[in-house]
């Protein structure tokens, strides 16, 4: 199937704001299905590659996408445009419903719907833990560092600016070792 | 010091600390806003957590909702900015050099050593999500290991665990 590039600014704008405008419960789907398979912009193939170039970066890894993505098509230029068209939409309606929150946040049932949805919401950080986790199970070292920080980070709520490097040292010189 | 400046600052580190994305810096920006410097309650930082993760988006406007619990919408658009700031630009140059560096074995190794580590803080975001002020509430850990399980045994939208979420907690909360 061919794939295209996209063609003017104003066509990468669209397409990163039709994402940014339609991604509840979840970027990834969405940026998949309107730069491969909507846009054609490029292969699956591609696509996965630089999402895994952002995943090994920090930051949002769609944000991240739209950098890598605009500046790979238009420079620097692209970068912006992707960048403020991806997160335009979701910046203001976000803003919009924290203004809604604070008329019903006296409301009793309003605050158990709240704390419910964040109760959802934190049980889908620990399934992502467990999916990302399933391919390393097979190596003690690994599970030793999974602990490690949860033991630091999660229950000892020790600093990530001290937990992270410590882990990165240890962690790269296990995978030197072929432990990882 | 301004509280935006601090804001700044403070979110401008995180953005570099954030491999994994937003669910690793979660234990971290609940540390600071929270527990160092008790600028919200946990209570809030929950509540803008659920809003952020029921709204369409990048997760990663869960900071700008604390941003704007703590100065408003000065304080929204400093630390959304600030958080995909400086991770941006290292994106920007990283992918000018990364293709450069594909099929070396610094960049498999570099990959293999940062998997674990991103579990363990993914994981350590859900805990401190579903574990208020310290202190575990069974009904909460029920709610995250229902979400949990889904996530894991389905192909399910989360907004249907979000949904869920919402409906066990106006039962049982």
């Amino acid at each position: 199937m061919p794939v295209t590039p996209p063609r003017s600014l104003t066509e990468l704008f669209l397409g990163f704001l039709s994402i940014g405008a339609r991604s509840f419960g979840g970027v990834m789907p969405w940026a998949h299905r309107v730069i491969v398979e909507e846009r054609r912009w490029m292969s699956p193939e591609e696509f996965t590659a630089t999402i895994g170039l952002c995943q090994f970066l920090p930051g949002p890894n769609v944000g991240n996408a739209s950098v890598v993505l605009g500046r790979k098509w238009f420079g620097l230029k692209g970068s912006i445009v992707a960048f403020l068209g991806f997160f335009g939409l979701p910046f203001v309606w976000v803003l919009v419903l924290a203004a809604l929150w604070t008329e019903v946040a006296t409301n009793p049932l309003a605050r158990s719907i709240v704390t419910g949805v964040a109760a959802a919401g934190a049980g889908l950080f620990i399934g992502t833990a467990i999916k990302l986790g399933k391919p390393l199970a097979r190596k003690p070292a690994a599970l030793v560092v999974i602990a490690g920080c949860f033991i630091a980070v999660g229950v000892g709520r020790a600093s990530m600016l001290i937990v992270i490097p410590v882990a990165l040292l240890i962690s790269y010189l296990l995978a030197r070792r072929g432990l990882l | 010091m301004s509280i935006l400046v601090e804001l700044g600052l403070y979110f401008s580190l995180l953005s570099l600390l954030s491999v994994g994305g937003m669910p690793s810096v979660i234990p971290e920006m609940h540390r600071y806003v929270v527990e160092q410097r008790g600028w919200i309650s946990h209570n809030d930082f929950i509540e803008m957590f659920a809003l952020g993760q029921a709204a369409p988006g990048p997760n990663v406007l869960i900071s700008s909702l604390i941003g704007w619990k703590i100065a408003g919408v000065p304080g929204a658009v400093v630390t959304l900015a600030a958080m995909c700031g400086p991770a941006a630009v290292l994106s920007y140059w990283v992918s000018g050099i990364w293709d450069r560096l594909q099929g070396t074995p610094w960049r498999a190794v570099a990959q293999r050593a940062m998997a674990p580590m991103v579990v363990g803080l993914i994981l350590s975001g859900g805990f401190v999500l579903a574990t208020p002020g310290g202190s575990p509430d069974w009904r909460i850990w029920l709610i995250a290991a229902a979400s949990a399980w889904a996530m894991v045994a389905t192909k399910l939208n989360p907004l249907w665990m979000l949904a869920g979420g919402a409906a066990l907690g106006a039962i049982a909360l």
